[in-house]
């Protein structure tokens, strides 16, 4: 903990505990969220239009997806996997806000994470049995047993060190050129008129923000459904 | 709850678990609540009613056009069969005239026929009454002009004989015809 560096700040304290600003910026997306189903699923009609054909959009594509990569008996999932894309995504795109993304926390990659190999390993025994299940990881020789757990293991470190990083790099890569972009038009005029870091970083927002974070939600939650029905396989 | 100014600068470590962790686990958790709960679940509900409800309509439709169809059919064949059956009747009395008129053109014939026939009989036997009668009377005449020129001689009944084989002797050749 310091002043220093890229760390997500602190916003306050309970007791001893900080909450940083991570928590805080989901805490927004949440009920950003909250509202706009409960305002989008009002007043459904038959004819969709408007923000309706927004959510009816939303809801089938995910269903869509799920079903495409987990099967047609597990379209229950596509909640979770839903909350995984749109939480993820709606994280990546709020640094176009000026906030700091939650995925850019290794706390909050990692916790999705985890939870994804929880649930991967939770439907895997509860599909085939204990014993089932671990048979799985003497395949294809027993010898290869270490392995495959590491192999296991290092699935969530990867998902969520991957989304993380990706994240980050685009937030330390922002506030570096923000930070230089601020030099430079000091340097340039005297005194600081930000005028430069008006139009210049959107192109890299664009980038970072908008298709960086879209693809890594998308991958992540690809991800997640392809090891929790590999897992159910 | 604190804050204070020597906190507002401070910042988590980058790379470190901290008590973010737990925060986002039940964060991840409520937000799966709400979405679940205010998204996915009114909105699949009434994707999947409303699917329903446009898949019976088809249903419907389709039975109604079927029905359609088979009473179209079962019309059409009654339709064809009226045909087919009035063309029956109208061939039928054809038939039945034609046989009646060549019936009756037969009866019409055959009576023309008898009728014919009775005539030449009738004719036939006014001639041999006539032949007879002329037969009878000439005799006569024979045996009275006979019997005026021998007067007493003449046995009438043996004479009348003889002059019956004469005449009808002459007249069998001359009578013919």
């Amino acid at each position: 903990m310091g002043t220093e560096g890229f760390g997500p700040r602190v916003a306050f304290y309970i007791g001893d505990i900080p909450v940083s600003e991570t928590v805080t910026v989901t805490w927004l997306i949440m009920a950003i969220l909250l509202v706009f189903s409960i305002i989008a699923t009002r007043n459904l009609q038959k004819e969709a239009k408007g923000l309706q054909l927004v959510v009816e959009t939303i809801v089938k594509v995910i269903n869509n997806l799920t079903k495409q990569n987990m099967g047609e008996h597990n379209a229950n999932f596509a909640p979770f996997v839903g909350t995984l894309l749109i939480f993820i995504g709606v994280s990546n795109i709020i640094g176009l806000l000026g906030l700091r993304p939650p995925t850019a926390d290794l706390n909050t990659t990692m916790c999705l994470s985890i939870t994804t190999f929880v649930l991967t390993q939770y439907f895997g025994v509860r599909q085939k049995g204990l014993g089932g299940y671990s048979k799985g990881f003497l395949e294809p020789i027993p010898f290869l047993l270490p392995l495959n757990i590491i192999g296991e293991l290092a699935n969530p470190v990867s998902l969520g060190f991957r989304l993380f990083g990706n994240i980050v790099a685009g937030v330390i890569i922002m506030a570096l050129l923000y930070g230089a972009l601020g030099i430079f038009t000091e340097s340039l005029l005297g005194f600081a008129v930000p005028f430069l870091q008006a139009g210049v970083p959107a192109v890299l927002h664009v980038y970072f923000d908008m298709f960086s974070g879209l693809l890594q939600s998308f991958i992540f939650t690809m991800l997640t459904m392809v090891f929790i029905s590999g897992a159910m396989e | 709850m604190s804050m204070d100014l020597t906190t507002a600068g401070l910042r988590l470590g980058l790379v470190e678990f901290n008590w973010t962790f737990v925060f986002q686990l039940i964060n991840t958790l409520i937000l799966y609540l709400i979405l679940k709960k205010f998204l996915f679940a009114p909105v699949t509900k009434f994707m999947q009613n409303r699917e329903n409800e446009i898949k019976s309509q088809i249903q419907n439709a389709k039975e109604m056009e079927n029905s359609a169809m088979t009473l179209k059919e079962s019309y059409e064949a009654k339709l064809t069969h009226a045909e087919e059956e009035g063309k029956e009747i109208v061939k039928k009395h054809t038939q039945r005239a034609e046989n009646r008129a060549f019936e009756i053109v037969k009866a019409a014939e055959s009576d023309i026929e008898s009728m014919k026939l009775n005539a030449h009989r009738e004719l036939e036997r006014e001639r041999v009454k006539a032949v007879n009668e002329l037969k009878d009377q000439i005799s006569q005449l024979t045996i009275m002009a006979a019997s005026k020129v021998v007067e007493k001689d003449l046995n009438e009944a043996d004479h009348k004989e003889l002059i019956n084989k004469f005449i009808s002797e002459v007249g069998e050749s001359q009578w013919q015809n």
